[in-house]
């Protein structure tokens, strides 16, 4: 079938070829956009994390001069 | 009460906050260093691997295969829908494979690299469906033949693939979900090849592809179409592994958080 098929010239076949790589290019943008927006939530809930831990651990200090106070 | 036996008292219920409070100043890389994601492992250079792959593709792609006879420069196409296609097909078979891995051990770890195998042939099967639509348009005129073979199979496991993560998700109980997901996984997976060989026995219709095998390929067109092959399946490892540092990062941190949370402040 393809025999019967002249080849497309150059600028008519140029935007097909263009087409298939960007959409090969915008497959992996689109799933690094994807990672990116996750580790910036990764970031967010580390540094809650980091926060509660300090706060905990400001919580305790007290508590621990007044246990060798005593 | 003296101080000693009160430390002493307090010792059990101190034990985790402590360990908690330094798991997290480990994950901040202040303290010690934290423990190792097993995923991470080998990624940049895999990375590197992969861009360097890619670029090399590309270039023999536009710089060293010849133009072919019949389509001229559309079919450059093919050194990036084949590819796609069978990186997917082999990435839904790997997805099963796994699935029985995880049926035999029960490890929790290989439910996840399935369903992640899956996930990124998945992708990679929308990349084939639409730069296929393209080739299709540019050497036939329309963007979709019903009547061939091959498209239609691709579109069918294309299709039962993309029910994969509804069904997965649509149970509650983890357990249960892996073990359907599995079971899913090897079903489908073993659907891909039989479909292949079904649309190769297929002498009814021929698929108007450019070669009716690799094997009558062109010396420089075949090597580029391995290149491109293996730059593919480079690109879908390293997804694979991102996918899966980013899922065991997750589960870190909410396995963190919810021993923060259990500790009274």
């Amino acid at each position: 079938m393809l025999a019967e098929i002249p080849a497309l010239p150059l600028h008519t076949a140029g935007k097909y070829v263009a087409a298939a790589y960007v959409v090969l290019f915008a497959i992996v943008l689109i799933y690094v956009a994807i990672m990116a927006l996750r580790l910036r939530h990764v970031e967010r809930d580390l540094a809650e994390l980091v926060q509660m831990s300090e706060r905990t651990e400001q919580a305790d200090e007290p508590a621990a001069r007044e246990m060798t106070l005593t | 009460m003296t101080p000693s036996a009160s430390r002493a008292d307090r010792g059990g219920a101190d034990q985790i906050p402590g360990q908690a409070r330094k798991t997290a100043l480990h994950a901040q890389g202040r303290h010690d260093r934290p423990a190792p994601n097993p995923y991470v492992r080998g990624l940049r250079p895999l990375s590197l691997a992969t861009a360097l792959a890619m670029t090399l593709a590309l270039g023999m792609v536009f710089f060293y295969a010849p133009l072919e006879a019949e389509q001229g420069f559309l079919q450059k196409i093919f050194y990036v829908h084949v590819p796609l296609a069978i990186v997917a097909l082999c990435g839904f078979v790997l997805g099963g494979l796994l699935a029985i891995v995880y049926l035999r051990t029960r490890d929790p770890r290989w439910d996840m690299r399935s369903y992640v195998a899956i996930h990124i042939s998945l992708i990679f099967a929308v990349g084939t469906l639409i730069t296929g639509s393209i080739w299709a348009k540019g050497s036939w005129g329309h963007w979709w033949v019903w009547s061939e073979p091959t498209l239609v199979s691709f579109l069918i496991i294309f299709l039962l693939y993309a029910t994969y993560q509804p069904l997965r998700f649509a149970i509650e109980d983890p357990e249960r979900q892996a073990r359907y997901a599995a079971v899913f996984a090897i079903t489908a997976g073993a659907f891909v090849p039989m479909n292949y060989v079904a649309v190769n026995l297929s002498t009814a219709y021929v698929h108007p592809r450019v070669f009716s095998s690799t094997s009558n390929l062109p010396g420089s067109m075949a090597l580029t179409l391995l290149v491109s092959v293996v730059a593919m399946a480079l690109l879908f490892t390293t997804l694979c592994k991102y996918e899966l540092t980013a899922k065991h990062t997750r589960f870190q941190l909410r396995a963190l958080r919810r021993r923060l949370l259990e500790e009274p402040a």
